[in-house]
């Protein structure tokens, strides 16, 4: 620092050591990016690149991999196998989140006032969100089984007959079911926080005019909560697509239930057929980025990060 | 008087929900195996609690051994997320370096579909002998770790007013000096909860684990989705290594619910 003021002040000119380049006014913004910088450089570039190859290319391991220009590609994109995975993820993705932000929105409204037990009730919510969704699933592929499954025991105890809750009509439910559960308290912790930090002035203000509890609720409320409900969507849709845990841990992509991620897999790591496994990754990819990058531009809005 | 009934009752069955395939989890790792089979509603919750389901999870599996790799990984990875991605946020919450563009860069890594990097780094550590190791693990979590990490302290960041940076700066602190003794100190809460949540993440991570790991270095993850797929499931003992798995996580979310409860609004709320 002291060489800054000299320099400033009185025009020396000092050699300045390596570290105070680094730390330098100009410098110290890349200083401390540069390992990100490396390990997106590593972990992102190098993978992205290798996939790109092997997606021109018919490898199966065994034997050396052979060019074969964009017929990986084709065949993919030709494929019902491909075009159903996709339909069922957006199915998901959107039953998903519309459950989970009315649901999340519901509570919050419920719980967004003093109680008797309110850190007891936000504590025992938070639970779900933690736990290995591996395990839950495997916790609800039990609870859920045709004999001897709790909830098939209790629908007979009220004479309502039993389902199978992973045939071909209702296996992708009852999976949608599974991640709704794990993940309706995000929503609700992000909208009571939402809640909470509402300005009160807006509302005492429309008390007076005389507005309806239902004219304020949608005229200012969720006007307000908005950018909330934006980073739940964005967030959630980045890793409903990923979905993959509660599929191995229920009908390993049987009965119709097959999303993108776990095609890629079986494709990839079962079948051993690395090159339409790197296509189909590299196209889900595609479609992700180009998804994510519209969300996070809403998202990066409603924060104030850019105008 | 009758609102306050409907608010209970509601709050009741919400958390009935909530809970409900939890608290399961505990009783079927109690019940004998014929209990935990038993075709009626007499048995759901009277039963005579046994413990054989954990002295054959000793005895059968190797449950230490993936408790101990599962704790390893996840700690190792989550100090490395760490250490990369506080110096990271910092820069892009205070410098907006790269405009926006890079940040996004970096957390689109958490968008990409697992297999996207499984495959190359499948093939890469085959050839580096990193498959089946805690090394090849740890480095795929604490990539994935990494972009979530830097944009839960972005936010975090972004809350530090940057009116006390000129203060030190006036005071003749350098740059290096302003984030080690300024800015450190104020965003140490915010750092435990990040790597309260890398930690959990890395812990309940199963694709990769999955896929990269066999024997040495299997998580408890690999473990659990060993007892799918046989022919006669052993549900209570299943049950018995899930309360391994879940209980580290349920008493943090316990313990650090406040904390974590801030984590999880991204710093897009204030208060």
């Amino acid at each position: 620092m002291l060489a800054h003021i000299d320099e400033a002040v009185y025009g020396i000119q000092k050699r300045r050591t390596f570290w105070e380049v680094l730390t330098s006014e100009k410098y110290f913004k890349w200083t401390l990016i540069t390992p990100l910088l490396l390990t997106l450089l590593v972990f992102m570039l190098y993978p992205t690149f290798y996939s790109l190859y092997y997606s021109t290319t018919e490898y199966g391991l065994v034997k050396a991999p052979v060019f074969i220009g964009w017929d990986n590609y084709r065949y993919v994109l030709g494929s019902a196998m491909f075009w159903t995975a996709l339909g069922r993820t957006f199915k998901v993705l959107v039953i998903s989140i519309a459950v989970e932000l009315s649901l999340g929105l519901t509570l919050a409204l419920l719980w967004n006032r003093k109680f008797t037990g309110e850190n007891v009730t936000r504590g025992l919510c938070l639970l779900p969100l933690l736990i290995s969704p591996l395990a839950m699933s495997l916790m609800w592929n039990y609870i859920t089984q045709y004999d001897y499954g709790v909830i098939n025991l209790v629908l007979l105890g009220l004479h309502l007959g039993k389902v199978q809750w992973f045939d071909v009509r209702w296996a992708l439910y009852t999976i949608t079911f599974m991640s709704i559960w794990q993940w309706t308290p995000f929503s609700i912790f992000v909208f009571l926080a939402g809640l909470r930090g509402l300005p009160r002035d807006a509302f005492e203000a429309a008390k007076v005019d005389g507005a309806t509890p239902w004219y304020t609720f949608r005229r200012l409320t969720l006007p307000m909560l908005m950018p909330l409900a934006m980073i739940i969507v964005l967030l959630r849709t980045m890793w409903l697509i990923r979905l993959f845990d509660p599929l191995y841990g229920t009908t390993q992509g049987g009965s119709r239930t097959e999303l993108l991620d776990f095609l890629i897999y079986r494709i990839a790591f079962t079948f051993f057929d690395i090159g339409q496994g790197s296509t189909i990754a590299l196209i889900s990819l595609f479609l992700t980025i180009i998804l994510c990058a519209i969300l996070f531009r809403h998202l990066m809005k409603a924060m104030g990060v850019v105008k | 008087m009758r609102r306050r009934v409907w608010f209970w009752l509601a709050t009741a069955i919400a958390l009935a929900f909530f809970l409900f395939p939890i608290i399961w989890v505990f009783l079927t790792a109690i019940k004998s195996r014929a209990d935990a089979l038993h075709v009626g509603l007499d048995k759901l919750i009277t039963f005579s609690p046994t413990l054989i389901n954990y002295q054959e999870l000793f005895s059968h599996t190797p449950i230490v051994l993936e408790l101990r790799n599962t704790a390893i990984v996840a700690v190792a990875s989550t100090v490395l997320a760490m250490v990369v991605a506080l110096p990271a946020a910092y820069s892009f919450a205070r410098f907006n370096t790269g405009s926006g563009h890079l940040l996004f860069v970096t957390i689109s890594t958490r968008m990409f579909p697992g297999a996207v990097a499984a495959i190359p780094f499948f093939l890469t550590f085959k050839e580096l002998g990193l498959l089946d190791t805690h090394i090849g693990l740890i480095l795929l979590l604490f990539y994935f770790n990494m972009s979530f990490a830097t944009f839960l302290l972005f936010g975090f960041f972004r809350e530090i007013p940057e009116e006390l940076e000129h203060t030190a700066m006036v005071d003749g602190y350098g740059r290096f000096e302003i984030f080690r003794r300024i800015i450190f100190p104020l965003i140490k809460p915010g750092a435990a909860i990040t790597a309260v949540f890398c930690l959990v993440w890395a812990w309940n991570e199963f694709l990769f684990a999955f896929l990269f790991t066999n024997l040495n270095a299997r998580t408890t993850s690999v473990g659990l989705a060993a007892f799918w797929g046989t022919i006669e499931i052993e549900w209570g003992r299943m049950a018995a290594a899930m309360t391994f798995t879940i209980l580290p996580t349920l008493i943090i979310a316990w313990f650090m619910q406040r904390y974590i409860i801030r984590g999880l609004t991204f710093g897009a709320v204030k208060g």
